[in-house]
């Protein structure tokens, strides 16, 4: 492509409501990247254009702004504003070529996984754990940098670290805040009469989410009947009638207001989930368990809300509620959590988006009938007698071992046939037998050897035995918690420990290379074994450059990383004969075994 | 705190305070050398049986090669114990430092001791004789019975009758230290008299033989001779018996005391006499301060601050009266109650609420022994209370000083008796200050060149 | 003033259990005859014993087609010689061995078994026994000394007892009784070296067997309380190799099964132990492709 890449400055929304951060919008083949022109701002992006679901665009025609609208797979939208039509054409044009491109790209075999197909979540990952991690960083940048690993290879050994942070990450959702919506106090100004209530979208969330009525009633009057801002000052009127307590006023201008009334009323919706809620529990489980269980929707149960026992007339009961109903109803909905994953502004959107969760959820327990019929079928199996009842299968196959005594002494038929010495055995066995016997009646005789060990003997024996204890003690340093790392100067130790991680990591890959089926395992040996000979001369170097006193410890320390060197080269070498050995005269075509 | 307390632990101390030709002398017997072995600390007897055939000196840093860290405190322990008994002989060489020589006796007689065993000189009695040896049960009532016997005539020596065969003399030596011998009202226990009745067995054992054997030489007696004859008797087997023709006279005459405190059984044969060792004697080498063979307590404590106690003997019911109210006693029971002021009368004695808790602890019934804790918590904690409460008020010597006549003189003096640890209390504001008594001389001098 | 009694006793006092081998083939073999060696453990032994009246030991032989509790001093009650000038402990144990021996030869030419074996001892069978013993003192009562295990081994391993053996060690392990081992043999023995590291005891190769006293007394005499103040030697590495359950085969590389661990050395279609049916390997695969297309010029 002539171009590949495309400029323009644009605001980026990520939301219709959202005035727009201004910016620049870079878009590549691969990805699409948005730069904020306030440096400060958070509101950076990048999309992998293979992520890019669709895109919609405003027409030049209407009088909106010329806006993109690309939706990624997992459903997000960014938006953004172009300065003219004709900027937005060509990006729109750059995208849907892109898009094309990326459309074409999994049919091709998947030859080499490039980086950039990753996504982007699995890339920030690993370079936050390579942020993190100054060991790992190091190993990375010695071996993917240098070629010896491809970027896929050096993960692949991680996916651990990788997974347990993506699980994390993805699992943590936010959560509603724990203060109840009811303690949003109205501010007033202190002349007038006037009530102010301030709301935010989290606010009408959870009011929504507690209030089921009133989600209800947004959705049957907005915007058909009242807008939404006529709404709200209706419904915290019915607030307002609620925390004074008069219910006398209550019961007036409910008997006025038919919408007015729908918040005074006490809860239909909930109390019919409530009611649900009690027919499902099991009554083998609670025999007693009946409406009482569920406090919320009895009446005069529990204190009023601010504490005082005023006398209630009773015609007008339904407009009062309790606290405890109220921190009930609260303390349920906070520990639902958020359900719904909707981020919009739109607060109908909002309260569709909850009324339709709470269907989902209720629609098992809706029909009575089937409801009643898995009640039935629950109590017939938990008051079931085992007894009575035909053996169940379980779909497994038992472990078999045919004889216990195969796992202890399995087979002694065919244990192994070496004729080592089994000749000369038979001859002996008498012999031997007798020479034993022979022993043990001379030191019957003649009682034990006397003397029973020469001093000189012993001495050596305790000075040699000596010997062992201090060279040990010298490896492991003189108090088991101070190792001998710590007395080698720090350069030294840390270059040690640097040389014994990149062993790790290349012996990982040397042995897990092996059998080498194919072409491409072949050059990783080979590239691996160079690497682990430059290593093998690193150590050597370091081993003439240390200090003589350090020397021999260094050396015992090096030594079982040179000897795990030379085997991985003992066996490739050994490998490669075969391989020669095994190809013969004729080049194979697929040569490797 | 009672500064007379009782060591009985170590007898092994009283080995290592004796005159080196002494203690070589001891080592010429097998079976003297092993006791001695198996007393020492567990470091020791490794290093004794390493260098058991070693005869070139073994070099400190050598040995030391071997040791951890968290070793090295015990590793020093156990040399200062070799060298003290003479087992190891320290060299000192400029050139190689110091190195360690196994005793050669020593080393001699141990390595004898593993090739061949040793053999007592003593004569068993052969199997076909006509005498009927105790049984080891019979044998065990017998050694408790008599070193109960002797305690109780130990303890009330003044006006008992005589149980046994202790002549007074002897008995008086016992109990210097543990009774104050008083002419008006005859002989009280001491504070350590107390402490020792509370004691275990085997710690009582240790201390009255440890008695025993200091005294050897107003009798005449060798004390090497007497450690050795009584380590050598802990290798006699418990319930054989052995002819005493092979004893000297001194032996002869320490086996019928040792009878006489339930150490051994004498026997009279038609021709000849046998002792038998029980198990007290065979267990004196054991180095184990707990020792193996515990009897059954029978003290049952309640929460309710009554005890109640499954015992016959009158020991027993001597001991608790030390620290109890006895109410009433029945054949096999004796009832009674820890108050206030039985305890009280304990502490005034000089008994601590931790000996008090640790003899209920050791002598509970088997049925309490297995619950946790086996005495009731309510009553250890008050038990230590009623102890607190004596210790509230410290009582000092001291002087008080006011009308300074300034500031800076007070703070001076301040300072002088801080300095001098002697400072108990000071008044800023009014400037007055309690000194101790000990460096009053010292204050004055001081306030007297501050003053010129 | 004495502190309250524990339930066991002071620190030093152990339960020994030696296992002694007393393989023919390996004792007609040796630089240091059997009865050279038997003087210094059983010098070892007494010395043991010296050290606490309360120190207990045990000896069990490993023979050949058998293996047998040969001295236990708990119920041998007299301390002191019985004649011959020779401590109680020698004689009774010698005259048990000795028995010992001789059922073991009976054993031996009943079975005929001696063609297809290597010449290794019984080291399974008296490490279970050793175990047993020891459960039974942890079980008789509340005060008991503390065991360990000292394998005075010399033949080399049997790669047939590889589970047994095995198994054997994971018990101590679980029973906290370190198995101390002292091989004395040419080879290295394997088993040995797991079953000491495993279980926390001590390995050791005497260099000379003429002073095997004091390697016996220097590390071996060392009782557990005592092992934490004192560096006892440590072998450079361990050999953790395995044997195969099909051909008994000692291997560093091999196949296993997944369902129930047991070792191959070499691809089966189908465990022989558990029965579970493995499927085919790409590896196999390949190879198995390949070895065709080799074969079939050659055809």
């Amino acid at each position: 492509m002539a171009s590949g890449q495309v400029e323009k400055r644009v605001k980026y929304k990520s939301s219709l409501k959202d005035p727009g951060t201004p910016g620049f919008l870079r878009i590549r083949e691969a990805m699409l990247f948005f730069v904020p022109t306030d440096p400060k701002s958070d509101s950076k992006l990048k999309v992998l254009t293979q992520n890019i679901k669709s895109q919609k665009y405003t027409k030049e025609a209407s009088n909106k702004p010329p806006w993109l609208n690309m939706t990624n797979k997992q459903g997000r939208s960014y938006i953004f504003e172009f300065e003219n039509y004709a900027d937005m054409q060509t990006c729109r044009d750059f995208i849907t070529k892109a898009l094309a491109k990326c459309e074409e790209e999994p049919t091709k075999p998947a030859v080499s996984t490039s980086s950039e197909q990753l996504n982007i979540a699995d890339l920030e990952m690993r370079f936050k754990l390579l942020r993190e991690n100054s060991e790992l960083q190091r190993l990375h940048k010695q071996f993917v940098e240098s070629k010896v690993l491809t970027e896929d290879e050096f993960w692949a050994t991680r996916k651990k670290l990788i997974g347990k942070d993506s699980i994390r990450k993805s699992k943590q959702q936010v959560g509603l805040k724990s203060m109840m919506v009811s303690g949003i106090k109205p501010s007033t100004d202190g002349r007038t009469n006037r009530v102010t209530f301030n709301l935010t979208p989290e606010i009408i969330f959870q009011i929504f989410a507690e209030k089921p009525a009133v989600r209800q009633a947004f959705i049957n009057y907005v915007p058909s009947k009242m807008t939404e801002k006529d709404f709200w000052t209706k419904y915290f009127r019915a607030e307002y009638l609620y925390s004074t307590k008069n219910t006398a006023v209550a019961a007036a201008e409910a008997a006025e207001d038919e919408e007015l009334a729908v918040f005074l009323k006490p809860d239909e919706i909930l109390a019919r989930e409530a009611r649900q809620k009690i027919r499902r529990v099991d009554p083998t489980l609670d025999m007693e368990a009946d409406q009482g269980d569920d406090y919320t929707h009895l009446m005069d149960h529990g204190i009023q809300r601010d504490g005082t026992m005023d006398v209630i007339e009773p015609q007008n009961d339904q407009f009062k509620r309790s606290l405890l109903q109220d921190l009930n109803r609260h303390a349920a909905v906070v520990l639902e959590g958020r359900s719904i994953d909707v981020d919009s502004e739109d607060t109908r959107i909002v309260a569709e988006a909850l009324t339709r969760v709470k269907q989902v959820n209720k629609a098992d327990g809706d029909t009575t009938k089937e409801a009643n019929q898995e009640r039935w079928e629950r109590m017939s199996r938990v008051a079931g007698m085992e007894d009575l009842q035909a053996p169940q299968n379980f779909p497994l196959a038992p472990l078999s071992i045919k004889d216990p005594r195969d796992y202890f002494e399995s087979q002694q038929g065919n244990v192994l046939n070496v004729p080592r010495g089994a000749g000369a055995l038979k001859r002996n066995v008498h012999e031997a037998y007798g020479l034993l016997k022979e022993s043990i009646l001379e030191i019957r005789a003649t009682g034990l050897c006397v003397p029973l060990i020469k001093p000189d003997v012993s001495f050596d024996v305790f000075r040699s035995l000596t010997q062992t204890i201090s060279t040990a003690k010298n490896i492991i340093g003189k108090n088991p918690r101070e190792s001998f790392l710590d007395r080698l100067p720090k350069s030294t130790k840390d270059e040690v420990l640097h040389h014994w991680a990149s062993i790790q990591e290349l012996l990982r890959h040397f042995w897990s290379s092996y059998p080498i089926t194919t072409t491409y395992l072949h050059i990783k040996v080979g590239k691996l074994k160079d690497a682990m000979s430059n290593t093998y001369s690193q150590l050597e170097a370091m081993k003439e450059s240390v200090q003589s006193d350090l020397r021999h410890q260094v050396s015992l320390l090096v030594r079982p990383m040179q000897q795990a060197l030379d085997a991985a080269f003992q066996h490739y070498e050994a490998d490669l004969q075969r391989r020669k050995a095994k190809s013969g005269g004729g080049e194979r075509p697929n040569g490797y075994v | 705190m009672p500064q007379v307390r009782i060591i009985a632990k170590n007898f092994m101390d009283m080995v290592a305070s004796l005159p080196a030709i002494k203690l070589d002398k001891l080592y010429n017997n097998v079976f003297i050398c092993e006791a001695i072995l198996r007393s020492l600390p567990p470091l020791a007897k490794k290093y004794v049986l390493q260098m058991l055939y070693i005869t070139d000196p073994v070099p400190a840093t050598m040995m030391e090669e071997w040791v951890l860290a968290d070793g090295a405190s015990k590793h020093r322990v156990a040399i200062d114990r070799l060298i003290q008994l003479r087992i190891f002989s320290e060299i000192s060489d400029r050139k190689k430092g110091t190195s360690y020589n196994l005793n050669p006796t020593f080393q001699n007689n141990l390595q004898k001791h593993i090739i061949s065993g040793g053999v007592l000189p003593r004569e068993p009695m052969n199997s076909d004789n006509a005498i009927k040896l105790p049984s080891l049960q019979e044998l065990e009532t017998y050694a408790l019975k008599q070193w109960e016997c002797f305690l109780l005539q130990l303890i009330n020596s003044g006006h008992g009758e005589k149980l046994t065969g202790i002549s007074s003399s002897m008995m008086k030596i016992f109990q210097r230290g543990l009774m104050s011998q008083r002419d008006r009202d005859g002989p009280r226990l001491t504070e350590s008299g107390f402490q020792f009745l509370l004691m275990d067995t085997n710690s009582q054992l240790w201390y009255i033989i440890r008695e025993y054997i200091s005294n050897a030489e107003e009798r005449d007696v060798d004390p090497a001779d007497l450690i050795s004859f009584l380590l050598e008797l802990s290798f006699h087997v418990t319930g054989e018996a052995y002819n005493l023709n092979t004893l000297t006279d001194v032996q002869r005459n320490t086996l019928k005391d040792l009878a006489d405190l339930g150490l051994v059984k004498l026997q009279q044969g038609r021709k000849d006499s046998w002792f038998i060792p029980t198990k007290l004697a065979t267990n004196l080498s054991v180095s184990l301060a707990d020792s193996s063979v515990r009897k059954e307590g029978f003290v049952v404590m309640e929460t309710n601050f009554r005890m109640y106690a499954y015992s016959t003997s009158k020991l027993q019911c001597e001991i608790l009266r030390l620290f109890a109210r006895i109410e009433y006693q029945l054949p096999n029971l004796i009832a009674c109650a820890i108050t206030k002021e039985s305890l009280y009368n304990a502490f005034d004695n000089g008994i601590t609420s931790d000996q008090i808790i640790t003899f209920l602890q050791q002598n509970s019934h088997p049925r309490c022994a297995d619950r946790v804790p086996s005495i009731p918590e309510n009553v250890t904690d008050q038990i230590r209370l009623w102890e607190a409460d004596l210790k509230r008020i410290e009582m000092t010597q001291a002087h008080f000083y006011d009308e300074f006549p300034s500031k800076d003189v007070f703070e001076a003096a301040c300072d002088f008796a801080r300095e001098w640890g002697g400072l108990l209390w000071e008044d800023s504001k009014r400037m007055r200050l309690v000194v101790k008594s000990e460096i009053h001389n010292q204050m004055r001098e001081f306030l007297h060149t501050q003053s010129k | 003033m004495a502190s309250v009694a524990s339930k066991l006793y002071s620190d030093d006092v152990s339960l020994l259990v030696l296992l002694l081998d007393t393989n023919p083939f390996f004792w007609s073999t040796t630089s240091i005859t059997f009865s050279q060696f038997l003087s210094h453990v059983l010098a070892f032994l007494n010395a043991v014993m010296g050290l606490n009246q309360l120190n207990q030991v045990v000896v069990i032989a490993t023979g050949y087609s058998s293996c047998d509790y040969i001295y236990d001093s708990s119920s041998t009650s007299s301390n002191h010689g019985t004649g011959n000038g020779m401590p109680a402990l020698f004689s009774s144990l010698l005259e048990k061995l000795e028995d010992f021996v001789t059922k073991d030869e009976e054993l031996s030419k009943e079975k005929n078994v001696s063609k297809d074996r290597v010449a290794s001892s019984l080291l399974s069978g008296s490490l279970s026994m050793a175990l047993c013993y020891i459960q039974r003192v942890f079980r008789s009562g509340h005060l008991h000394p503390q065991p360990r295990i000292l394998c005075l081994q010399g033949s080399q391993d049997g790669p047939e007892q590889y589970v047994a053996v095995m198994n054997s060690i994971f018990s101590a392990q679980r029973l906290m009784v370190p198995i101390d081992s002292c091989y004395i043999g040419t080879q290295n023995s394997a088993f040995l070296q797991q079953a000491s590291y495993i279980t926390g005891g001590v390995h050791h190769k005497p260099q000379q067997l003429d002073g095997l006293f004091q390697y016996l007394t220097t590390i071996f005499a060392t009782d557990l309380h005592s092992r934490g103040f004192v560096q006892l030697p440590k072998p450079v590495g361990v050999d953790f190799r395995a044997s195969c359950f099909c051909h008994k085969k000692t291997i560093d590389m091999g196949y296993i099964c997944s369902v129930c661990l047991s070792i191959f050395c070499e691809h089966h279609k189908k465990c022989t132990t558990c029965g579970s049916v493995f499927g085919q390997s790409k590896l196999d695969d390949v190879s198995s492709v390949s070895d065709k297309k080799r074969k079939s010029p050659d055809t």
